[in-house]
């Protein structure tokens, strides 16, 4: 009798140290006090909010699953999960964790959100999926670590206001729009955002880029306010618009900007520098610029559209040392709109431009 | 009889100054335009687009003839996904069947420009939209006057002017575009990505940059369509285009070839 007593104090122990739930459903508006572990199937029926302080661990494997509830009819799912707490969903390659609609035939937008909100902890994400959401995973006043995780089929793929955010390894895939970010600090790097209509969006941010393929995006690929952005090492494809500052600070090294229906780049009001790139197979100019100010050198810029490179601002613009597919002074000066060709705009310094392909090219387009 | 004149040249002069005399419009007096519309709807008469407008799939809006739609342009910065530009935008995934008539147009006319923006709204977009039609619209001052993505809308005898661009078709989209003008933008019509629209009998005049830009992967139907006094008249990977597109004449260079070598 003692012994079974014992037994069952242990288990109540246990249970309020790291409550494992199975199939477990959450309806209506509730909160989780306690340090939770989460393995198998979950329901959110409703709104279910981690309380500040506590942990919430989801183990390889979990489904967890949300019901379609538009209160205001907007078409809008409303169940989500709103965390003040922790967040730690560390699935694995072979037993992913995955965040979905309980529909059958779910469309993007059928729930709501993982919302990590005022959680300066460090949120860890790994080997997620996230699906049919409005905003798949978005984070206020909130840090956070997302790598080796899929993100498809939501409205917005990722969200982050006042945050600081790593993605790493991450595919953003098909969403009505990427990733979207203000008053952020983001690392991006070695990760796919393909098939939106803005792929990568946002305004005063801080954006380090790295190793990332942004390609077919319906808009514009890179699209940046009053921003500043360090690129390096990646490949914007079959954009709209590859990438498109405003008013903001770049630094681009190696970066290829190939074949966007529009321009591969466009800078406006905009300053930095541009070195190493390939800017090659765009629809009309290569570059455009509006009032940008800095270097653009060392890049090879070659068959695009209608011009390599187009200055629509009334400054001059630096353009020396460039490879522009030929050394023949004349050609190259009919590759480039300047005040030559309006008055009124800057012109174009164009000069020293490089006699061969540069080694690095070469290398990499043998 | 000096009084009886006096009194009837006074009548005449009233007249001629009411009626020169640009209309003064209380928007908020007006019927108002936004969100989402949640069921069919037909409009007619002065109505404001308030804000965004969203109508959905499924949904079909209705203008009638001698509409005049107001636009007001958004004060706000917004970068919500849901809408594809941050000005105000009829954002078209069901159906839109503006139906004007040659003395009765459907207009769609900005409020007021917004201080430092060389456009007032967005335009009308069409994404996924199914059935629609644009028929003797006035669209003026828009972002593009007409977006279709994937989309493919009949867009007749309608005027877009002084727009960004005027009309860009994308991503698989082939509307048919006829008797129309898009004159007085900085650009006119852009075929990107896949897009075989019939143009045929179009004027595109006057913009600042290309009249007709038709990339590589595009397999437009060309039929004597007019394209004057823009900075390039038509610009194509396919020469062939050149022939088939209809007169070409007073642009500053009537056909830019866009070859491997890009350049003038």
């Amino acid at each position: 009798m003692r012994s079974r007593a014992l037994m069952l104090t242990l288990l109540a122990i246990l249970c309020t140290v790291s409550p494992v739930a199975a199939a477990r459903t959450y309806s209506g508006e509730q909160t989780l006090w306690q340090d939770t572990v989460w393995q198998d199937d979950v329901l959110i029926d409703g709104v279910l909010t981690v309380a500040p302080g506590v942990t919430l661990e989801i183990r390889p494997g979990t489904t967890v699953r949300f019901t379609f509830r538009d209160s205001n009819r907007d078409g809008i799912g409303e169940n989500e999960i709103l965390s003040q707490g922790i967040l730690k969903a560390l699935g694995t390659i072979e037993k992913p964790i995955l965040f979905t609609s309980s529909m059958k035939n779910p469309q993007p937008g059928a729930w709501g959100a993982v919302n990590m909100l005022m959680s300066e902890a460090e949120n860890i994400l790994q080997y997620t999926i996230f699906e049919y959401g409005y905003r798949g995973f978005h984070a206020h006043f909130a840090k956070a670590t997302i790598s080796d995780s899929i993100f498809r089929n939501n409205l917005r793929g990722l969200q982050f206001q006042e945050s600081t955010v790593t993605v790493e390894r991450c595919q953003v895939k098909d969403n009505l729009n990427g990733m979207q970010f203000r008053n952020s600090v983001v690392l991006l790097r070695d990760s796919v955002v393909s098939g939106s209509y803005w792929g990568i969006r946002g305004v005063y941010n801080e954006l380090t880029l790295s190793g990332c393929r942004i390609e077919n995006n319906r808009i514009n690929g890179v699209n940046l306010r009053d921003s500043s952005l360090k690129a390096s090492d990646n490949h914007i494809v079959g954009n709209r618009k590859g990438l498109y500052l405003q008013r903001s600070q770049v630094n681009l090294y190696g970066n290829s900007f190939i074949d966007n229906s529009e321009h591969g780049l466009y800078l406006e009001e905009s300053s930095g520098t541009v070195h190493t790139n390939q800017i090659s197979g765009n629809g009309r100019a290569g570059l455009r610029t509006l009032n940008f100010s800095g270097e653009i050198t060392g890049n090879v810029i070659i068959n695009n559209g209608e011009y390599a490179l187009q200055n629509d601002g009334k400054d001059a613009l630096s353009a020396s040392g460039n490879w522009w597919g030929t050394t023949d002074v004349d050609q190259i000066t009919a590759l480039i709109r300047d005040d030559r060709d309006r008055p009124g705009l800057g012109p174009v310094d164009a000069s020293e431009p490089l006699k061969n392909e540069p080694a690095w090219f070469r290398d990499y387009y043998p | 009889m000096k009084v009886r004149c006096g009194l009837m040249l006074f009548v005449v002069l009233w007249l001629l100054v009411a009626c020169a005399a640009p209309r003064t419009i209380t928007p908020d007096a007006l019927p108002q335009l936004s969100g989402v519309l949640h069921q069919n709807q037909t409009i007619s008469g002065e109505i404001v687009l308030a804000a965004d407008l969203l109508i959905p799939e499924g949904r079909i809006l209705t203008i009638l003839p001698g509409t005049t739609i107001y636009v007001k342009p958004t004060l706000s910065t917004k970068i919500d996904p849901e809408w594809l530009s941050a000005e105000t935008e009829m954002l078209v995934r069901g159906t839109l069947r503006i139906e004007g008539t040659s003395d009765k147009p459907v207009s769609f006319l900005p409020l007021e420009e917004e201080a430092d923006q060389d456009v007032s709204w967005a335009g009308i977009l069409f994404d996924r939209s199914v059935d629609s039609v644009v028929r003797h619209a006035q669209i003026f001052q828009a972002e593009t006057g007409v977006l279709c993505i994937d989309s493919s809308p009949l867009i007749q005898e309608s005027l877009i002017a002084e727009s960004r661009y005027g009309l860009v078709m994308q991503n698989g989209s082939s509307p048919s575009i006829s008797d129309n003008l898009i004159r007085d933008g900085e650009a006119g019509v852009f075929c990107w990505t896949n897009s075989s629209p019939e143009l045929r009998r179009n004027q595109i005049a006057g913009n600042k940059e290309e009249g007709l830009f038709i990339d590589r992967s595009c397999n437009p139907l060309l039929d004597d369509n007019r394209i004057l006094k823009n900075d390039i008249g038509l610009a194509a990977y396919d020469p062939e285009l050149r022939a088939r597109v209809g007169s070409l004449s007073g642009n500053r260079e009537d056909f830019r070839q866009l070859r491997e070598g890009g350049g003038k």
